[in-house]
């Protein structure tokens, strides 16, 4: 351990340690452009810079390696006028379009200025002009005119994809960042190049120009798009009145875990996740009577409905012939209730799971199973096995579908077929596809978004998402039909009706099975 | 008796206010018609709506948008009227201008008079001077709230 003094407090950091990571563990913020946790230190910006007692000129204190004894001012006069200087450097270059800009209002250039500038600049020369708009990969769009050349993108594709397609061209003021022509950022990492950007340099068309940053609400959620659940922040606008409409998701962020994702995650996840939210919503309980005969219901009405056919089947003793096909995009506790209601409550045994095709492994974050949840499923006790449409046709007289992965895939069209022979089919869904003209019932649910719960990635941690957006429509979280529906075949009453959220039902589920006891 | 005297007493005092008025503003009119005391004018009686009384040039009446020179709207959809705006009354959304010197262009941009209170922030955080409340119009009533929602049509005319 070294012993150094900060600001004449003294703190004690391993060896080899660099000052600015010393200054981070004491809570002193040293601005920065260029630096990011993730890559050897560059040294390009000089926006670092401390004085060190004894030496002669100020230091970076990004790539200075801790001494025994060494004494450090992050704030003192000349650093501070460095810094100013540094500042306005940038700024004599740089456009002030920030009205216009997305990164205004977590710019860190704006917020620098605030800190250390706040000056005139003292340049009559005009700005230099460059390029504003160049399409630097499928979603990235570049401004060289914004570009504070801290070359953190060049160093994420040569340090962290290995990929190389940008890169620094020219000297001097003609410096700019560019690629190879007809060769995009095209490596499934390509957004993450917009957050290491600390200006507004790089944005991506997804986000551009949509909404402005500070309109944002972030919720801290995991990632449902494939197993390895990666932590995200979802930025999100609650709606009505500054928008039109209701509350809407307008980017996902990685939130750094080291232990799953470190600071990143996948362009998959990042732009697969905003459709989720936004695409095909499914917000209208919805009765398929007949033929060409379509109604509305309230879920009161419907939950009496299907309670009755549930009930119907029960007197009888033929509850095996309920069919469940779920998916393992439902949380630990959607599919514990699932397993209690039916499996444990009804006897039903003809379980089996229906999930999207599975993609293609990357070696780095995205994995093949693009689900979030099978591995909970298993430790739940459910076996995960595909839908056999044919015991499928034989064997139910209510079959409840869970999710709309059913559709499409291979077994297309032949679905149909076999769902016309089951009687009663309810389907239960965040999410609009041909399933749902052939379902008797479509119970509008929630999406990741807007419900909470935990989910089990493949490594079998329990990470916890939250209800981040509020639900429009009819929609319903998962959790709560469940109960809903327990409470209406007044299956073990006592048990079901104490049971009240996501919360309490995370409390049975930890009990009751060890695998979950452990708190994430 | 006594209470229905009072009365009598005040509708008399009524009639001697309105007198004096008249007497007075006539006297007045009157002699300004010979060219007597022209400094003190008589009371007159503004004929709204027919009639209009000119605004003070600070005066905050129904927005407008400006236009650039070739017609397009001078807002480059900033959204620092939308954050400004404290009845949150003003919806804008973006689209991508073909000029990269533009970049943004506003594709809608409703201000929804129902909820306006005319305080004029929108105006004062524009940094494009794009809009101004100065067209004078104040007889905006209508006979429905949809009437009151202005979109880009109305603001740029």
């Amino acid at each position: 351990m070294v012993k150094i003094f900060l600001d004449g407090g003294p703190v004690e950091v391993v060896e080899g340690t660099t000052v600015f990571k010393a200054a981070q563990r004491a809570g002193i913020a040293i601005p920065h452009f260029c630096y990011h946790p993730a890559f050897v230190p560059e040294g390009s910006c000089r926006l670092c810079l401390v004085e060190i007692e004894g030496s002669p000129k100020l230091e970076l204190s990004c790539s200075m390696v801790v001494r025994e004894g060494m004494k450090v001012s992050t704030q003192s006069p000349a650093v501070r006028e460095a810094r100013r200087a540094v500042l306005e450097f940038i700024l004599a270059e740089h456009p002030l379009d920030c009205p216009i800009c997305d990164k205004a209002g977590e710019c860190k250039l704006q917020d620098y200025y605030q800190d250390y500038g706040l000056t005139e600049s003292v340049f009559r020369e005009f700005k230099e002009k460059r390029e504003k708009k160049v399409r630097i990969g499928d979603q990235l769009i570049l401004d060289r005119e914004r570009c504070v050349l801290c070359t953190r993108c060049v160093r994420f594709l040569a340090e962290i994809t290995k990929t190389h397609e940008l890169g620094l061209f020219e000297r001097g003021i003609h410096s700019e960042i560019g690629g190879y022509e007809n060769e995009p950022v095209r490596n499934g990492y390509s957004g993450n190049l917009v957050d290491l950007c600390p200006v507004g340099a790089i944005t991506d068309t997804e986000f551009r120009f949509k909404t402005r940053s500070w309109f944002l609400t972030k919720g801290e959620s995991i990632c449902p798009l494939c197993s390895r659940g990666c932590n995200i922040f979802i930025d999100y606008h609650p709606g009505f009145p500054r928008v039109a409409g209701s509350a809407k998701v307008y980017r996902i962020r990685p939130r750094t875990n080291e232990a799953v994702n470190g600071p990143w995650i996948c362009d998959h996840g990042r732009y697969g996740y905003v459709d989720l939210q936004r695409k095909n919503r499914c917000e209208k309980l919805i009765w398929n009577k007949g033929p060409g005969s379509t109604t509305e219901l309230s879920w009161d009405k419907a939950l009496i409905v299907i309670g009755e056919k549930i009930k119907a089947l029960r007197e009888n003793g033929k509850t095996g012939r309920i069919s469940l096909i779920l998916t393992t995009w439902l949380t630990n506790e959607e599919l514990f209730l699932i397993k209690k209601i039916f499996k444990d409550g009804l006897g039903v045994r003809n379980v089996s799971f229906a999930d999207p095709a599975p993609g293609t492994e990357d070696g780095f974050l995205l994995r093949a199973d693009r689900t979030p949840n099978r591995r909970g499923a298993r430790e739940m006790g459910f076996e995960v096995k595909p839908v056999d449409l044919d015991v499928l046709a034989r064997d139910s007289d209510i079959l409840f579908i869970f999710g709309s992965s059913l559709a499409g895939g291979s077994n297309d069209g032949a679905w149909k077929a076999a769902l016309e022979k089951v009687s009663v089919k309810i389907l239960v869904t965040a999410h609009l596809n041909e399933l749902a003209s052939a379902a008797d019932f479509v119970l509008p649910a929630s999406s990741v978004a807007e419900k909470s719960g935990t989910l089990t990635n493949a490594d079998g941690r329990i990470q916890r998402i939250a209800a981040i957006a509020r639900a429009c429509g009819d929609i319903r979280p998962e959790v709560q039909i469940l109960l809903d529906l327990a409470r209406e075949i007044h299956l073990d009453d006592a048990y079901f009706g104490a049971l009240t959220g996501p919360e309490e039902v995370h409390r049975e589920l930890a009990k009751d099975i060890p695998f979950f006891g452990a708190r994430p | 008796m006594l209470k229905a005297f009072g009365y009598f007493v005040e509708l008399l005092r009524g009639i001697w206010i309105t007198t004096r008025h008249f007497n007075v503003n006539m006297w007045f009119h009157t002699l300004n018609l010979f060219g007597i005391k022209t400094k003190r004018k008589g009371a007159v009686t503004i004929q709204y709506p027919e009639q209009k009384k000119d605004l003070a040039s600070r005066h905050r009446s129904l927005h407008r948008l400006m236009k650039r020179d070739d017609g397009k709207p001078r807002c480059v959809a900033c959204l620092l009227c939308v954050t400004v705006c404290p009845s949150e009354c003003i919806v804008i959304e973006a689209a991508e201008d073909p000029d990269p010197e533009i970049q943004k262009y506003p594709s809608t941009f409703v201000i929804d008079l129902n909820r306006c209170c005319f305080c004029g922030f929108c105006v004062e955080a524009c940094p494009e001077d794009a809009l101004r409340m100065d067209t004078a119009k104040i007889d905006l009533a209508q006979t429905s709230h949809d009437a009151l929602i202005f979109g880009l049509d109305k603001l740029l005319k």
